[in-house]
């Protein structure tokens, strides 16, 4: 490939002129929790002036996706709850979800059903804040919408050679961008801002070896998306179940009766969030 | 085991789980049968779905097991070298086979 070429495209996906900007809120919540001044009344107030937000997060906080074992009626109580980064989280997912949904269902199920794995592994692992590897789980592949956003020409291509060559989306990434989505995702969430927590695993999660500082976020994303894919719960042209690398298969340390309680977890999870969306608006004029 | 939405539950369906309300709450067990007024009770505690016994409710687009496995043989064929990932596929085959037999 030329070089020229593959800057120009490194270019387009970097501006993504395209793609929405995060709600500002959630930069200002994020200079806000580095201060230790800051309450979570103030916190709570800042949320609750966008009331689309502040709407979609109880939503979200109470939905089976999550799974919180108590019902929480109050922005202000949900934090105290919950805590600072996993409403970080959440803000982050409310935001993506959206964009997702709406840009392409095949994408955005296996998106949804990668997060439910991820959660159910995160908290077999006993990880602190399951939410945030929920949340990565949920945008690993945001580099595949900013790719089809951004060069819907060369999204096209490559999905022609997936069909007509039968060849692996990151493949075709390669050969008609020579860069792949998760490369551009981790780029993507570099420019959003996202936790360090998200950027790692969304960038390698096909590649989990060479993660440095989120060694084990990033070997449950890349199992979640394979055994999503196995069990074949939303897929592309691209069917077929990616590569597992050994080193992160090792980290996660499953025993094989594990695997019968894990499938069972996520079934049941995955039918609870079937058909879960974050839309507001109806229920909104439904209430003026 | 079937999951199916309340809508097309029906009289005389076992349940295969215990049934919960939104909030938690425990409202029938395992083994209980729908009658009719049951159904009703679960529509009004807003219930969104329940596990049955066997595979009662034929679901429009749903693949015939046949080809459903196939299926899942296509999906791993590129990982057969992969110990895990074959144990992986024979667990999802089998439970997709028990989900239909039962």
């Amino acid at each position: 490939m030329q070089e020229e070429k593959r800057q120009e495209f490194r270019k387009a996906l970097r501006d993504v002129k395209n793609l929405p900007t995060l709600p500002g809120v959630v930069i200002k919540l994020s200079k806000m929790a580095e201060d230790p001044e800051t309450t979570t009344e103030q916190m709570g107030k800042v949320i609750s002036k966008d009331h689309i937000l502040a709407a979609k997060l109880l939503k979200l906080v109470n939905s089976a996706f999550y799974g919180f074992p108590q019902r929480i009626s109050s922005l202000s109580s949900a934090i105290i709850l919950l805590g600072f980064n996993v409403i970080k989280s959440l803000i982050i997912s409310a935001s993506i979800f959206e964009l997702m949904e709406d840009n392409d269902v095949e994408l955005w199920e296996h998106s949804l059903g990668c997060a439910v794995v991820c959660s159910v592994l995160a908290k077999r692992m006993e990880i602190s804040d399951p939410e945030e590897i929920s949340t990565a789980g949920l945008i690993h592949d945001i580099g595949k919408v900013a790719i089809k956003m951004e060069l819907p020409e060369e999204y096209q291509n490559i999905q022609n050679l997936v069909e007509e060559q039968q060849m692996p989306m990151r493949e075709a990434e390669m050969e008609i961008l020579g860069l792949n989505h998760a490369e551009v995702g981790g780029w993507l969430a570099k420019t959003w801002n996202l936790p360090g927590k998200l950027v790692e695993p969304v960038a390698l999660h096909h590649d989990p070896n060479k993660a440095k500082l989120e060694k084990e976020a990033t070997a449950i994303v890349h199992f979640a998306d394979i055994l999503i894919r196995g069990m074949g719960y939303g897929h592309g042209s691209d069917v077929w179940v990616p590569a597992l690398r050994n080193k992160a298969w090792k980290l996660l340390d499953l025993a094989p009766a594990d695997m019968d309680e894990i499938l069972d977890e996520v079934e049941e999870k995955l039918w609870e969030v079937k058909g879960f969306s974050l839309d507001v608006k109806t229920e909104f004029e439904g209430a003026a | 085991m079937q999951h199916i939405l309340t809508g097309q539950a029906a009289e005389g369906m076992i349940l295969a789980r215990e049934v919960k309300d939104p909030e938690g709450r425990v409202l029938c067990g395992a083994g209980t049968e729908l009658s009719a007024s049951l159904i009703e009770r679960l529509k009004q505690k807003e219930v969104s779905h329940v596990a049955v016994e066997g595979h009662p409710v034929e679901i429009e687009g749903e693949k015939p097991l046949k080809e459903y496995l196939l299926d899942i043989e296509e999906r791993f064929s590129r990982v057969t070298d992969t110990p895990p990932l074959m144990y992986l596929k024979n667990k999802i085959m089998e439970r997709a086979v028990a989900a239909r037999n039962e």
